[in-house]
């Protein structure tokens, strides 16, 4: 592998956005951009894939030493950027985002060395099974249990929501271990799962835009090594929630609503609403919403980059940001008057805009990722501090 | 809970209702939209045949031409029920609006076969008049022999593939016609909808109709029209209406049993505030629609194209919102295909962009109340 081990951080900003910039336009096929799926599956994004990781630029944030880039706050900041402009495809990124910093922080090194490397030749694809039916906004309940069994866990339960488990082939799991903890969080572990393993059953749930996107994951006396835990045992919620960190800031970028006001725009022309002085007057709101959303996302940057650590503050972004990519998504469909009724792509000009896609899509940012009224209900107590 | 608030002396409505009820455990409203866009037809033909047994395709069809002769209350509380049960077949505009422009039309034996099958079901009389912006627009047309010929499109079609019979809105010169033209005339392609059905380009390329099928001519065709659409309006208005009263329902009894945190999530205040702005919502879209029935009933009809221009609005507005919130509420169990409450949303959205958005009909009823 040609990876290039180089100090990022030390070049200067723009000529590192327009490096990158240019190395994306020469190494993700024409074909993957603006792709019409929020998530597609590593076998359709391979190709980009390994072109991220031959260069070296599949893990940002992942120390060079195990193929990462390094990069500080500001440098990844122009690579989400930059990727998000060009509109280059979401890759299965629970290995690069979730896993590898995980184990970066609490694996050991034998398995660092085992599971970095795969992660990043893409020989290993990570889900996240956290959820459950009975689990959502409130995780810390959650029931799937591990139990030793001399060298063993033997796992039970299920999972649900689990995003892309059916192209995975491993997930990161979190088990009950101790079923008589104190407090829910207490008894809970992280393991490292193989979903090739007999007792794994996953089933595909169609989502509303009629894509398998999620899934159920079923776990029936599923055997695992003792060398499948991360960290201690019991304490993964602890180490869960770690591992979000400053990746936090992300879940508020404008990226989604950038995106979505930019198909407005083009919707917009084509179909001269810009000659309506009240869609003019809607669309200067929203326009100017995803310009402030910049400022404010700046602001939390800005911690970021003098080293600062972020607080429970930084989730205002996550709310004005999902609710934000709602509402152009729903002024998309305000414009084009009886053709809302369709469920496939509109035409405008010579392209074709998702506007039904996004419209439905919208309505996911603001469930995952914590809700956004368990994000006020953690602002209100967190922040304000207010009584109760 | 929400619902249209009419007195039933002679419990019509009440009757009316039952029978929605009991068709829907015959015909269960998300299972028969999800077995239709799995097949990709633009109808359910034995949904629709199970329509026109239970009466309801002729049911303001006046009595004298083979229909009920009942008026907007009933076919309000009608479409409020099928709304409730998501049963979404197109019947407000293969029977209501076809049946609008059919019993207005001249009393000839071409309007005499068509309502006959419109009402026993055994035609798919199908309005075929709207352009491609969505407003109501004829096809261009000449005369030939002693009768028409037609060149042009009309968009948003409804089972277009299933008809057997699309009235088309002809202009010759300056002279407008209403024309029923035999669907196996027509070039149509389709495009999926979101309510897991099939709308339909009509293509007509020199097609030739005699003069047996014109159905009106002049004035009386802009006459059929304003009845047609003001009619289907209405019963749009009224199916949303029940679909906002409908979301709220499902959303109450779904939070109601959805523990997190030891308790149902409805106990959480935020989740009681938005769902007592849901039930607002869906109250006020039940009263906008029985306002514009009783409007109906007087004397007075630019009040009652106001009343049902507000309706329409209001309602739409509501069921796609309520919607919204709904899913929104049942978490990620709202974001699948298997959860029905997607569903009531994705067919509020529809029936909210046809025959006009919110925002055009209130500038409609703002203009209209405005001009002297
Ligand atoms: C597209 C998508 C992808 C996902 N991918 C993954 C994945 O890869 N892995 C994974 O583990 N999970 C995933 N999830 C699950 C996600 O984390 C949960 O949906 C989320 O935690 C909410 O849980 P829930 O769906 O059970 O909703 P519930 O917790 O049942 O909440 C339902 C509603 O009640 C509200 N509510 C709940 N508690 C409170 C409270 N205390 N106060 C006020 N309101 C409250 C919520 O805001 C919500 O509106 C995904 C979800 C979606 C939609």
């Amino acid at each position: 592998m040609a990876v290039q081990q180089r100090d990022w951080n030390a070049m200067p900003d723009e000529e590192f956005r327009r490096f990158f910039r240019n190395w994306l336009i020469e190494n993700c096929p024409q074909e993957l951009l603006f792709m019409r799926k929020q998530r597609p599956h590593y076998e359709e994004v391979k190709v980009f894939y390994h072109n991220l990781a031959r260069d070296g630029f599949l893990a940002p944030l992942w120390p060079q030493e195990y193929g990462g880039m390094a990069l500080n706050p500001t440098k990844h900041m122009i690579y989400v950027e930059e990727w998000a402009r060009l509109g280059c495809p979401r890759i299965p990124d629970h290995g690069i985002g979730l896993t590898g910093p995980l184990l970066l922080h609490y694996g050991t090194e034998e398995q660092k060395q085992y599971f970095l490397p795969k992660i990043i030749s893409g020989e290993h694809v990570w889900c996240q099974g956290y959820s459950e039916p009975g689990s959502g906004s409130d995780l810390a309940s959650m029931r799937t249990s591990a139990v030793r069994d001399g060298d063993d866990y033997v796992i039970n339960g299920q999972k649900i929501w689990t995003t892309l488990a059916h192209c995975a082939n491993w997930i990161l799991l979190l088990v009950r271990t101790d079923k008589e903890a104190k407090k829910p969080q207490q008894g809970i572990s992280v393991l490292l799962v193989p979903l090739e393993l007999p007792g794994v059953t996953v089933r595909p749930i169609p989502n509303l835009r009629q894509e398998a996107d999620f899934c159920e994951v079923f776990f029936d006396n599923v055997r695992v090594p003792v060398s499948a835990l991360v960290g201690e045992e019991n304490q993964g919620w602890t180490l869960a929630k770690a591992v979000l960190g400053h990746e936090r800031i992300f879940l508020g970028a404008p990226t989604r609503p950038e995106y979505a006001l930019s198909r407005l725009q083009v919707l917009a022309e084509a179909r001269g609403a810009f000659n309506d002085p009240a869609f003019v007057s809607r669309f200067a709101k929203l326009r100017l919403d995803v310009y402030d959303l910049g400022s404010a996302f700046e602001r939390f940057a800005k911690v970021l980059r003098d080293g600062g650590e972020l607080g429970p503050d930084v989730s205002v972004l996550k709310l004005f940001n999902t609710e934000l990519y709602q509402r152009i998504t729903e002024e998309m469909l305000a414009i084009v008057g009886e053709e809302a009724r369709f469920n496939d792509d509109l035409e405008a000009g010579d392209t074709m805009i998702d506007a039904m896609n996004l419209y439905l899509d919208s309505r996911a940012p603001a469930i995952f990722g914590g809700s956004n009224e368990i994000q006020r209900n953690i602002m209100a107590k967190a922040v304000l501090r207010l009584p109760g | 809970m929400p619902q249209m608030i009419f007195d039933d002396t002679d419990g019509t409505l009440g009757l009316l209702r039952d029978s929605v009820a009991t068709f829907a455990t015959r015909f269960p409203g998300a299972q028969r939209l999800r077995q239709r866009r799995a097949a990709g037809t633009d109808l359910d033909r034995e949904v629709w045949a199970g329509m026109a047994e239970a009466g309801w395709l002729g049911l303001t069809i006046p009595e004298e031409l083979g229909g009920a002769g009942l008026g907007a209350r009933e076919q309000s509380v009608l479409s409020e029920a099928l709304g409730r049960e998501l049963i979404s077949e197109p019947l407000a505009f293969l029977a209501v609006f076809s049946g609008a422009l059919l019993s207005e039309a001249e009393a000839t034996v071409e309007r005499e076969r068509l309502i006959n099958g419109l009402i026993d079901g055994s035609l798919i009389v199908s309005p075929a008049v709207q352009a491609a912006n969505g407003s109501i627009a004829p096809i261009e047309a000449s005369a030939s022999g002693d009768g028409i010929k037609l060149s042009g499109e009309a968009h948003y079609v409804n089972a277009a593939a299933s008809a057997d019979e699309f009235l088309v809105l002809a202009a010759i010169n300056d002279e407008q016609a209403l024309v029923s033209v035999p669907a196996a005339s027509a070039e149509i392609s389709q495009r999926p909808t979101l309510d897991g059905s099939q709308l339909g380009k009509v293509s007509f390329s020199g097609v030739s109709v005699g003069a047996d099928r014109v159905l009106a001519k002049g004035a009386a065709v802009d006459a059929a029209i304003e009845k047609a659409v003001a009619s289907t309006r209405l019963a749009l208005a009224a199916e949303m209406a029940g679909i906002a009263s409908r979301e709220l329902e499902i959303t109450v009894e779904y939070t109601s049993q959805r523990v997190q945190f030891g308790k149902p999530i409805a106990s959480f205040q935020v989740l009681q505030h938005k769902m007592v702005d849901m039930w607002a919502d869906a109250e006020f879209a039940c009263a906008a629609v029985v306002n514009a029935c009783e409007r109906l009933e007087e004397d007075d009809p630019k009040a009652a194209t106001l009343a049902i221009l507000a309706a329409k609005a209001r309602a739409g507005d509501a069921s796609v919102t309520v919607g919204r919130r709904a899913i929104h509420l049942h978490g990620a169990m709202g974001f699948t295909d298997e959860c029905d409450i997607g569903h009531f949303m994705k067919r509020a959205v529809a029936l909210n962009s046809a025959l006009g958005q919110p925002e055009a009909l209130r500038l409609e009823f703002v203009a209209l109340e405005r001009a002297a």
